[in-house]
């Protein structure tokens, strides 16, 4: 036969386990307490954070208020940097759109054989449509200063001269192709006239039995000035002399 | 209701104060505080952008002796004003320099072009009016080259990238060498048949009539320094001009 155990559940011994008497409530109202007490931790660092960061905000804002006013008393002085910055990089830009004329005469000087000899020579910078002149007006706005030669003007000689043969024309135009700089070199003209009158529009003054010509150089174009950043670094630590 | 039953009541009682503790109490405080902490961050970011802006400043003011010199030398390459005296006189100096003569100057159109009221400085650009002029020089083909070198070299480029002022700057749009004709080479120097007639097409710079060189500084300080900003000087003060009057 089965024991059956007659007494109450709720009042054996060891019944309700941890719980006890209260069946939890001491335990829940224990977990409730330490809640609480995490929360209030937890907001007393919030305000304390929030208190600290307010007093932070409020001399960062002042300081740099006051930074700001010793700059606007200063600015003046950088105002001026910029007008001298402005200046210096506007004449930087207008020398480094110049042709090396001086260049290219001694290196036309260097390679002209001595069997050919140059009557006139006239060198023109100009765009690709034509010469800028003396006097081409440039009314261009911008934020850059326009040059009278500006990039990507097409540099180019006109020669006019004398050989001893045809085969020394020819040899004085291969010459001429080992200028620095020069991207073609074209014959226009290359005649014998009689004594004292060139053909080919070429100058007089050739023997009779020498030729005439007159050859065309053209150069590559002017580059951009791509160093005006870094001449600006340099500038502004330098400065013009 | 069982006693399980009211301990899980009890549990969810006191979580839900517990959350409700937390949403109404410690969250806003925290989401104020991150707040804050951006907007200090902001501020410190502000602040480090205003020191450095004060760096500068500051900088601007220690060198502004050099900087004022530096434009002043500037105003020799592109003066404010026309200045064809000084250019005139720069040139001739070159040429007598390289042994070249200078045979003549036209300000305006070419050579054949009328000088005078009718030349007009062109309107350039955001920046310098261009003064166009032609020149005509007669000399050897080497003293040529020599002052072509001179008149690139008045400003010049330097190594260190910076730009080396002597003189006014000129950029020379067209050459033209010939052979000089017998009675232009009679009055000059060298041997007849190397002389050489240069006319050259160049171009001058000004200002324009909107800036003044120096945009209204003096030596002592810039336009609109304020005397506070003048007397916190880093640099030492100038000391006074002294005029003495010696009987």
């Amino acid at each position: 036969m089965r024991a059956v155990n007659l007494i109450p559940p709720d009042q054996r011994e060891g019944a309700g386990g941890a719980a006890g008497r209260s069946q939890g409530a001491a335990y829940a109202v224990l977990g409730l307490l330490a809640g609480v007490a995490l929360l209030a931790l937890l907001y007393g660092q919030a305000h304390r954070q929030l208190s600290s960061r307010r007093g932070q905000l409020a001399s960062l804002t002042a300081r740099t208020q006051q930074v700001q006013a010793q700059t606007g008393g200063l600015a003046a002085y950088t105002s001026f940097t910029a007008l001298r910055e402005e200046r210096e990089r506007a004449v930087a830009q207008l020398v480094d759109s110049r042709f090396d004329w001086a260049h290219s005469l001694h290196e036309l000087g260097r390679v002209l054989p001595s069997t050919a000899s140059i009557a006139t020579i006239e060198g023109a910078v100009g765009s690709a449509t034509g010469n800028l002149g003396a006097g081409a007006a440039k009314t261009t706005s911008g934020a850059t200063p326009v040059s009278a030669t500006p990039p990507g003007s097409v540099p180019s000689f006109t020669l006019t001269g004398c050989a001893t043969s045809q085969a020394q024309v020819a040899v004085t135009l291969n010459r001429l192709r080992l200028i620095d700089g020069v991207s073609e070199v074209t014959l226009q003209s290359s005649s014998k006239g009689s004594a004292g009158s060139a053909g080919g529009g070429a100058t007089g003054g050739c023997p009779p039995s020498g030729p005439a010509f007159t050859a065309t150089l053209t150069f590559d174009s002017l580059p951009a000035t791509s160093s005006v950043t870094a001449s600006t670094v340099a500038a502004t630590s330098g400065g013009s002399r | 209701m069982t006693g399980r039953d009211r301990l899980v009541l009890i549990a969810v009682v006191a979580l839900a104060l517990l959350g409700a503790g937390w949403i109404a109490v410690v969250s806003p405080e925290r989401k104020q505080a991150a707040k804050l902490q951006t907007e200090v961050t902001t501020a410190a970011s502000a602040l480090a952008s205003a020191e450095s802006q004060l760096a500068n400043a500051k900088a601007a003011h220690a060198r502004y002796s050099a900087e004022y010199a530096s434009i002043v030398r500037l105003g020799k390459a592109v003066p404010p004003g026309r200045e064809v005296p000084s250019l005139v006189y720069e040139l001739a100096q070159a040429s007598d320099k390289k042994h070249v003569d200078l045979a003549s100057i036209v300000y305006g159109g070419g050579a054949t072009g009328a000088a005078g009221s009718s030349a007009a400085a062109t309107a350039g650009v955001a920046g310098f009016t261009q003064m166009p002029f032609t020149f005509v020089f007669n000399g050897t083909y080497n003293d040529l080259y020599n002052l072509f070198k001179a008149l690139d070299s008045t400003t010049a480029r330097t190594a260190s990238g910076g730009v080396d002022v002597n003189g006014r700057l000129l950029t020379i749009q067209s050459v033209k060498l010939a052979p000089l004709t017998a009675s232009s080479a009679a009055g000059s120097k060298g041997g007849a048949n190397e002389m050489l007639s240069g006319t050259i097409s160049a171009t001058a710079y000004v200002l324009p009539a909107s800036q003044s060189l120096t945009g209204g500084a003096s030596a002592g300080a810039p336009a609109g320094a304020t005397a506070a900003s003048t007397s916190s000087a880093a640099s030492p003060p100038t000391a006074p001009a002294l005029a003495r009057v010696v009987p």
